[in-house]
């Protein structure tokens, strides 16, 4: 396929793997965080750690939303969900995280009527084609999802549609980046940056990374070579004595980012003040809301929800595992009270979670043995 | 019962697949080519490598034009692939 297998060309990993192998010191131990869910995934599909020498390890970071979402937030959904009359729409993932009293698919088995899209545009056909039911829409990722949930809302106010309106959850990732950098127990050499949400904010707001933290981060795309080639960047940042912001992914991510996006992000939604992450507790303006003149679309405001703040289950550790504190398979319930059919955590229940991807691809028992 | 029943409906649902990634919950876009454009709406019918097709906003990378290739997250063009940014 093109722009992807030139990316997935097994002989030049092999040559980036050698380069990489040439600029560690050996006796140094590096630790790089990939901060987004889809790059845990693309490490463990292609193998890419597996190519790594043993001195570098790569730490999973908050950057898949199914994962940071508190159960409170999916109480509230599963409450609006029950609403009479309400078919209550969102991405597939979330169907199966578990709140206080169970999951959305619980809910839809109770007689809830809840339908999994794949797109906000979805959820706004189905709106169209029940006009006298009120429709609502789980909003839910980063900066790269939030323009098409702002798209979505702006076309339903354009063609009148009464019957549309969205629970924002929305969140975004440079305070909790600053969040993890103030954090005590976790030592890192990098960070290995976002790609699609790049794609809209751009590179900019990174900066603070390098000249603030000193540490280095290159901004990367999603196949094996661009996570292999990004790593390569940051090493030579680190061998070199530099400590900048890196495009890796420049194929895609503009310097400025989408400013259009931005734009329309900026009509439709304004910043909560706090919002809580799973593991992380309330993170000051991370999270998004309905602006006001959004306000007779915004789900929450046009319907009661409990916001209860519901504790994490004692058992589980995500909160950690989403730091890069510890590993997927170092948390007490992993593999065995917790699994992907019947996940207590977040971070088991996304594709993108990074428990997901240890135990799909088989870290579970490797690791078990190095240890 | 209830949750008996929720069960076996967890075991059936069509969830995103956690073994290929799921496009919209994740930092994951796909490339999709331009077959149509419904330049009333703003919108474009994309298709993939593989055939699969989704219409698609294309607001944030407007003009676009049949053949063009589009960067798609969650049924929304994120960006442009170009052939000189792709080499």
């Amino acid at each position: 396929m093109k722009y992807v297998d030139e990316f997935r060309d097994p002989a030049l990993g092999e040559v980036l793997a050698g380069e990489i192998l040439g600029l560690v010191e050996p006796g140094r131990h590096y630790k790089f965080m990939e901060v987004c869910g889809g790059h845990t995934h693309s490490i463990y599909k292609y193998g890419i750690d597996d190519l790594l020498p043993a001195n570098v390890e790569l730490v999973h970071g908050p950057g898949c939303p199914v994962c940071v979402i508190p159960m409170g937030r999916v109480d509230d959904g599963i409450s609006l969900a029950h609403q009479p009359d309400v078919i209550f729409t969102c991405f597939g993932d979330m169907l199966r995280v578990p709140g206080s009293d169970g999951t959305l698919l619980d809910a839809k088995a109770e007689g809830a009527d809840i339908r999994m899209v794949y797109s906000p545009l979805d959820a706004l056909r189905i709106a169209k084609a029940n006009p006298d039911r009120p429709v609502i829409f789980f909003a839910i990722g980063f900066e790269t999802t939030a323009p098409s949930t702002a798209l979505t809302l702006k076309r339903a106010k354009a063609e009148g549609v009464k019957n549309f309106f969205c629970m924002c959850n929305h969140v975004t990732i440079v305070p909790p980046l600053r969040a993890l950098l103030d954090s005590p127990d976790l030592r890192l050499d990098g960070f290995i940056g976002p790609g699609h949400v790049s794609t809209v904010v751009g590179v900019r707001p990174f900066e603070f990374i390098p000249r603030e933290y000193k540490k280095p981060i290159s901004v990367a795309g999603f196949e094996p070579l661009d996570v292999l080639h990004a790593i390569h960047m940051i090493l030579t940042q680190i061998k070199e004595g530099r400590c900048e912001v890196e495009n890796q992914y420049a194929r895609v991510v503009p310097y400025d980012g989408n400013p259009r996006a931005l734009e329309v992000m900026s009509e439709v939604f304004e910043l909560r003040p706090h919002f809580e992450w799973r593991g992380m507790g309330f993170i000051s303006q991370s999270g998004l809301k309905l602006s006001e003149a959004y306000a007779d679309m915004d789900a929450e405001i046009q319907y009661s929800v409990p916001g209860i703040r519901v504790a994490d289950p004692k058992a589980c550790q995500c909160g950690e595992v989403l730091k890069g504190v510890i590993k997927p398979w170092e948390c007490k319930v992993f593999g065995s009270g917790c699994t992907p059919e019947r996940p207590i955590g977040t971070c088991m229940v996304s594709s993108e979670g990074a428990c997901a991807a240890y135990y799909n691809y088989g870290r579970f028992a490797r690791e078990r043995e190095v240890v | 019962m209830s949750r008996l029943i929720a069960n076996a409906a967890s075991a059936l649902a069509p969830t995103c697949d956690y073994t290929t990634g799921c496009i919209t919950c994740g930092d994951v876009a796909v490339p999709m080519s331009v077959t149509r454009l419904d330049d009333e709406r703003g919108l474009a019918l994309c298709s993939d490598d593989e055939g699969n097709s989704e219409t698609v906003e294309i607001d944030l990378v407007a003009p676009v034009a049949p053949g063009d290739t589009l960067l798609v997250h969650a049924g929304t063009a994120i960006a442009r692939l170009t052939e000189e940014a792709s080499a």
